[in-house]
């Protein structure tokens, strides 16, 4: 990666003529011309007597440091000084490294026009200028060392807080262009900029960007992985161009043309602030084999273990939370738990990465204000993060993600000198920095004290002897006089530059007077007279025996700061500690609703080992150690499936700007931290399928979830189910309720729909035709040969046609579903679920003669004009006409009742309830391809199941316990005992808060 | 042949209309007699194997073994379940017919202060929602104008009638007003900023304090002098300020209702509150000021994240033990039908059976003050009457046989069941 380091030379020196030419350097000058006269003041300078921390691992007292030409020319103890050289003395001071901004904007000129959206119509089409990428918020062509500016103010708040570099880039987009590496401080940009080409940055945000596309946090994701194909397939295009020229011209494109070497370049990603970001980043990431530093959301220590997986640099951002205002009842009902607990947790993040070896490097993005970088930092500190660690996140953790370890990072010999001067421990609150050299440069932030009056002096009054104490910060020094045991405290004392003049007696008892002492410092000596109170003059002097040192090794006795916030995942109430045990339980005396062909058993056991059903029957005798439920009176079920949701999704549901998005995956964008899930298995919900909205006739990929409560995203997945692709149809599509700015995209009818999806499907077949005779070339050929260009879209639509991907196909009218029933018949394929499908009974024989199953609503209608036909008795009539049919809830809230609505089909269309229980378990679990391990109480099955208080579809059930492979996440009664833990812990917190603010107001 | 043709079409039309529409019940012309059901008075019990026996529209007597009059229709119900008519305290019905189709939609009028809107005006008793609804026990709704801040009068309607003047069951029963949100939300799409929103929901309260400033003012001029000239807004407020009517206030957060309560106190008015999602935090507050809660939104998800999964479903129960006075809504149109369902709910996570009964009922009627008329089963009272098959709060056992308003039998079938029959004849 350092090969891509590129130093410019500028004015600087060379480097191999160290030892001779101390004074003079060799000025090779620059390209720009001196108007006036030349500057040639000399830049060397020696600092003495400091404590100088040269590295993380390494520091010293009484250091000397030189420096000429902008680099660490020595440092160490015992130097030789060469003559000439202008001395600065540290004595009592530090000297750090200074410290480097991994990730900012520092300096950065926007130099694209300021777009508006002025009248909020849909954009679909980006200004196509130079070869740019089609997606306006694709600009990895820009070098931002070209825009690069210095900008004091900005630069000052970083020099404030110790750094020296910043690398920057416009945050702004999802592939943002390419950093640059830059020196602090004024001066040309030629001489500042360090890496003209460092990282490219990536996020998963569009920022200002005025195209629609990608409206959802999986549309950036899928752009993303589209692009990262692109690179390849340019490369490889080109590359076939080369050898055989007499093929169509594949297209320029700048943008990936820049990201070619994408696969040895460094790479950092803003990942955002949710907290699984990261974990969406790492996926991607090795999807490709790319490593890249990530962004943290500052919330790692809630799930540190996924964190530990992670093998890439993090960077760390301190914005902690501020702290939540409570005066009121009523400011206590906005907070809530998660809130109180990341604001106590928050500074404590960087100690548990460290503590579970994460390499990471601190960041003041996302700080509202830079100036509280250092205080937060402190925090951090305060919590146990270990100065060797800390110093190394700010200094050679981010020079190696800045590609700068060579240059800078560390105080040796050759680096850049770059450091800053301060009063002691830069992690103790009351620490204060002097200035801030970048490249040699000083920056004074504070006037250094000429005169160091700090230490121990023996004090000479005529010919009496005692002790002088001076003490404490150079800007507010105390001082006592000593005897033996006896002190005093000095009066009326003041310094002026080498000034200095106080009032004390010397001597203990009543007949002590005090003494007016003036006097002049001159190295180690202070000399001057004094007055007796009786008029009398003497001369005193004072030696200085021993300095004081900087206050720097107070780490042993800091103890890592208390806090009392638990850690769960998710980090919210209601989130478990950790996950359940899988136990081996017998059920006894259940009714046991089987959604199998033997229907509702009375009296029987269930017997459950390795998160299994072994067997069901009655009379089951306990194997020993066994965990046994006595059932009696009770009904269990098969886990509820929800074969219509969009729980656990972050961020839009829809990727709704094109009309054609089959390249989005829900399964990029799974948020295990709702705490929705909870409340659904409260509901006895056990799986659902999460799906893209219906906002356009191809949507996205979906993904079948197990409420998994407590696991990350990865663990939720079912990924043992159907992949399946939402389709959509109607009024929703056509944008008919979508109001008058969407009247422009491609279809505006149900005519339209028909010809959008008819042309992709011809589309796929044509893609999987040119891969075919593509993937039949010899090798050579292959080398020779344009490539088909891939596209994630057109891969999954070729699953689709060949039937490895399902189709759930969001529907409402008869005309449109047998529309589109016909139409797949014509490709080959299955509409494997029609959606709501509200007219599903005008068509039920047509479906079942296509194989259609329908999932839905029991009883919804006349909330649009399509559903103006819909009846309660939807399901049950196409139950009878022999369709696969589920009720579903496609809404949080209703999810957690899908036993009342399979009991609604009941009540208009007189089902049973074992055809009802079936709605909502193994039907679903057929719809998702689930039903070989779950979906109905059968032995070998996953032990997915609900105890129930009372007949499950009455309205007066409710859910007792809801089990997943065996685990319980759900208990009633353990729910009552959660509530009261979370009202203690909310208490406690708001507390602290209340009492903090009492003490130091609301900051 | 001419007329033929031309008669065989009319009849077709006819026909046609007829197939989609149903026929209000006549007006009771002989006294009916339920025999053998039990009945649910809710103001005196339950009582097994009674019969009901009603005339002219009112209920004439309960009791074992009624001897009746000669011309009594006597409909045998042994082993089904009588109940008073369900109320529906708070919905639109009637004033939208498809959601998203704007001409179908008179739910809400524009502007922010709208005290003279009366929502039965535009009550359509042939939506086809209204069957839907009745056919699940419901007889009687008030029909609430939606907006925002003061949206107007509500009027309690039967769901039967030939125009809204025939349904009415009350008119002008109370003002209505949403109380401006507390907390500042960012919507979907909302391009304002939050201390915009902050600012506007400051000015939305200012904004009501004016209205009922200058009402005030109209009020007492009116008082003093009833020729003054009409402004049809803060007239419509005098039954407000002479406490002859109440003023329904939409609240759900504790800060809301906490600021309505004294709001009503400031202007010295009758109040009703209605969602009062948070009302359990302050059940003191409301009985102290003797105000009744519409408990609406029970089915839905708690408000707050900390918030334990059934804080919504429990809030009657909640109320009911410390004793505030509540009925429960279902707050939509069509979605009323669920009302029943919903109370069964309730009923699991707490509320005693004969409570729910209540609350759909007799306490619905306390509320809107009919229940001189309407809410139990008691002589003297309208025979408004629903009898089921079953326990009406169980989805399971619920199933509405006959349906009394004011005495006249109601067409139990509706748009849903005629399009089942239909396409269960349907074969290729």
């Amino acid at each position: 990666m350092h090969g891509v380091f590129k130093f410019r030379k500028i004015g600087q020196a060379v480097i191999g003529l160290l030892c001779t030419a101390l004074l003079y350097s060799v000025c090779l000058g620059g390209t720009t011309p001196v108007l006036g006269i030349r500057d040639k003041t000399p830049d060397a300078r020696a600092f003495i007597n400091g404590h100088m921390v040269i590295s993380p691992t390494e520091q010293f007292d009484n250091g000397i440091l030189i420096i000429k030409d902008g680099k660490v020319l020595e440092i160490g103890t015992g130097i030789k000084i060469p003559d000439g050289i202008t001395i600065i003395d540290l004595a009592g001071k530090s000297i750090y490294p200074a410290f480097i901004e991994p990730f900012g904007d520092y300096g950065i000129i926007d130099h694209r026009d300021k777009k508006q959206n002025k009248y909020g119509k849909p954009v679909y089409t980006a200004d196509r200028i130079g070869g740019n990428a089609w997606n306006e918020a694709i600009h990895a062509e820009i070098n931002w060392s070209r825009f690069f500016k210095p900008d004091n103010e900005t630069s000052n708040e970083l020099l404030s807080q110790g750094f020296a570099i910043s690398q920057s880039a416009k945050q702004d987009g999802i592939f943002r262009g390419r950093s640059c590496v830059v020196l602090l401080g004024d001066g040309l940009p030629n001489d500042l900029i360090l890496n003209s080409q460092s990282a490219h940055f990536i996020s998963f945000s569009k920022g200002k960007s005025v195209q629609d596309y990608p409206s959802s946090l999986m549309g950036s994701i899928a752009l993303i992985r589209q692009t990262l194909f692109d690179i390849e397939w340019y490369n490889q295009a080109h590359t076939a161009y080369k050898y055989n020229p007499a093929q169509k011209m594949p297209e320029f494109n700048s943008a990936i043309e820049a990201l070619s070497n994408i696969s040895t370049d460094r790479i950092i990603i803003d990942a955002g602030v949710k907290s699984p970001g990261l974990l969406r980043a790492k996926s991607l990431l090795d999807e490709f084999g790319l490593t890249a530093s990530v962004i943290a959301s500052g919330r790692e220590y809630c799930h540190i273990n996924d964190v530990k997986e992670f093998a890439s640099k993090l960077i760390l951002p301190l914005d902690f939370p501020e702290m939540p205002e409570i005066n009121t009842f009523a400011d206590e009902l906005d907070v809530t738990l998660a809130q109180l607990r990341h604001w106590e947790s928050a500074p404590s993040n960087a100690m548990v990465l460290e503590q579970n070896d994460v390499k990471f490097s601190f960041t003041t993005y996302r700080l509202k204000k830079k100036e509280t970088f250092l205080t937060n930092l402190r925090k951090a500190v305060k919590r146990g993060l270990s100065e060797e660690t800390a110093l190394a996140s700010l200094t050679i953790t981010p020079a190696e993600i800045c590609g700068i370890g060579d240059l800078a990072g560390t105080l040796e010999t050759g680096k850049l000198a770059n450091f800053f001067i301060c009063d002691g421990n830069i992690f103790n609150e009351k620490c204060e920095i002097y200035s801030v050299w970048t490249a040699g440069k000083k920056h004074e932030l504070k006037a250094l004290p000429k005169t160091l009056f700090a230490g121990k002096y023996e004090l000479k009054v005529g010919d009496d002897k005692l002790m002088l104490e001076l003490s404490g910060k150079p800007s507010k020094l105390t001082g006592k006089v000593k005897r033996d045991e006896w002190s005093s405290d000095l009066k009326k004392f003041d310094i002026d530059r080498n000034k200095i003049r106080f009032s004390t007696p010397i001597d203990s008892g009543k007949n002590a007077v005090t003494i007016r002492f003036s006097g002049r410092k001159d190295k180690k000596f202070i000399t001057g007279r004094c007055v007796y109170a009786n008029g009398l003059e003497a001369n005193w002097q004072a030696i200085r025996v021993s300095e004081l040192k900087p206050d720097t090794s107070v780490k042993d006795a800091r103890k890592p700061e208390a806090f009392f916030a638990a850690t769960t995942y998710p980090n919210k109430a209601f989130g478990p500690q950790d996950l359940p045990d899988q136990k081996d339980i017998l059920i006894k005396n259940a009714t046991v609703w089987t959604a199998e062909q033997d229907g509702i058993l009375k009296n029987t056991d269930i017997l459950i080992e390795d998160g299994k059903f072994v067997r069901i029957g009655t009379e089951i005798k306990a194997p020993s150690g066994i965990m046994v439920i006595d059932a009696g009176g009770k009904h269990v079920t098969p886990g509820i499936i929800d074969a219509h949701s969009h729980l656990a999704i972050a961020g839009d549901v829809n990727e709704g700007t094109h009309a054609v998005t089959p390249e989005v995956r829900i399964g990029d964008v799974v948020n295990p931290e709702q705490v929705n899930i909870y409340r659904q298995l409260a509901g006895g919900v056990t799986a659902c399928l999460s799906l893209h909205g219906s906002a356009n006739p191809i949507g996205g990929q979906c993904q079948v979830i197990k409420l998994r409560w407590g696991a990350n995203a990865e663990e939720m997945k079912d990924k043992q189910a159907a992949e399946i692709i939402k389709f959509a149809l109607g009024e929703n599509v056509k944008q008919s309720n979508w109001g008058e700015k969407y009247r422009t995209r491609y279809p505006q009818s149900r005519l339209g729909v028909e010809a959008i999806m008819r042309d992709v499907f011809q589309a796929a077949l044509e893609y999987e035709q040119d891969w075919k005779k593509f993937n039949a070339l010899s090798k050579k050929d292959k080398k020779r040969t344009i490539p088909p260009h891939k596209n994630i879209g057109l891969d999954a639509m070729v699953k689709v046609l060949n039937s490895d991907m399902m189709v759930h196909c969001h529907s409402y009218m008869q005309a449109e579903a047998l529309m589109l029933m016909r139409l797949a018949e014509e490709y080959g394929f299955v509409i494997d679920v029609l959606i709501h499908n509200l007219e599903g009974y005008k068509v039920a024989d047509e479906m079942v003669k296509h194989g259609a199953g329908t999932t839905t609503f029991s009883d919804w209608w006349a909330y649009k004009f399509e559903v103006y036909d819909a009846i309660p008795y939807n399901a049950s009539l196409m139950a009878e006409r022999g369709v696969l049919t589920t009720v579903k809830s496609d809404n949080i809230d209703l999810a957690r009742r899908l036993n009342q609505e399979a009991a609604k089909v009941i009540h208009y269309g007189g089902i049973s309830p074992e055809e009802a229980i079936k709605m909502i378990t193994i039907n679903a679990a057929i719809q998702l391809g689930m039903e070989k391990y779950t979906g109905s109480i059968a032995p070998g099955k996953d032990a997915d199941f609900v105890i129930w208080n009372d007949y499950p579809l009455s309205s007066y059930a409710k859910a007792e316990q809801t089990w997943i492979e065996g685990r319980k996440y759900f208990d009633i009664e353990s729910d009552k005992t959660i509530r009261k833990e979370i009202k203690k812990e909310r208490n406690k917190l708001i507390q602290k808060i209340v009492e903090h603010s009492a003490k130091n107001g609301t900051k | 042949m001419r007329i033929i043709i031309y008669t065989l079409l009319i009849f077709m039309i006819v026909s046609l209309v007829q197939a989609h529409d149903y026929v209000p019940g006549k007006i009771q012309d002989h006294p009916i007699l339920l025999r053998g059901g039990t009945v649910y008075t809710v103001s005196d019990g339950i009582k097994e194997n009674s019969d009901v026996l009603f005339n002219d529209g009112r209920i004439v007597d309960i009791g074992e073994n009624i001897i009746v009059p000669e011309n009594t229709e006597i409909i045998n119900v042994t082993g089904k379940h009588i109940y008073p008519g369900l109320i529906a305290a708070y919905s639109y019905i009637g004033l939208v017919e498809i959601g998203s189709v704007r001409a179908t939609n008179d739910r809400r009028e524009i502007g922010t202060i709208n005290p003279n809107i009366l929502a039965h005006i535009a009550y359509n008793p042939d939506s086809e929602i209204i069957p839907s609804v009745r056919s699940n026990g419901i007889t009687t709704a008030l029909i609430v104008p939606g907006g925002r801040l003061i949206t107007g009068t509500s009027s309690l309607l039967n769901l039967d009638g030939w125009t809204w003047e025939d349904a009415t069951e009350k008119l002008n029963v109370g003002m209505h007003l949403i109380w401006p949100a507390v907390k500042a939300v960012k919507g979907y799409d909302d391009k304002r900023s939050l201390e915009e929103i902050k600012k506007e929901l400051r000015e939305n309260r200012e904004v009501l304090y004016e209205a009922f400033d200058d009402a005030k003012v109209y009020y007492l001029a009116q008082q003093a002098d009833a020729s003054i000239k009409k402004d049809l807004r803060w007239d419509a407020m005098v039954p407000v300020f002479d406490k002859e009517i109440p003023v329904f206030i939409q609240a759900n957060d504790y800060r809301q209702i906490d600021q309505a309560v004294q709001f009503s106190k400031d202007y010295d008015f009758n109040m009703i509150l209605v969602g009062g999602r948070d009302a359990w935090m302050c059940p003191e507050l409301l009985k102290d000021n003797k105000i009744p809660v519409i408990v609406a939104w029970t089915q839905a998800l708690p408000g707050r994240e900390d918030d334990g999964y059934d804080l919504r479903y429990s809030l009657p129960a909640r109320l009911y033990e410390a004793g505030v006075k509540f009925c429960m809504a279902q707050a939509g149109g069509g979605w009323s039908r669920n009302l029943p369902f919903q109370a069964g709910q309730a009923i699991a996570f707490g509320l005693p059976k004969e409570e729910a009964l209540r609350a759909l009922t007799l306490s619905v009627a306390e509320i809107l003050d009919v229940d001189q008329n309407l809410g139990s089963l008691e002589v003297g009272k309208k025979a408004t009457i629903i009898v089921s098959d079953g326990d009406i709060f169980d989805i399971l056992t619920h199933k509405i046989i006959y349906e009394f308003i004011e005495g006249k039998k109601v067409d139990l079938n509706n748009k849903h069941k005629e399009l089942y029959e239909k396409y269960r004849q349907k074969s290729l």
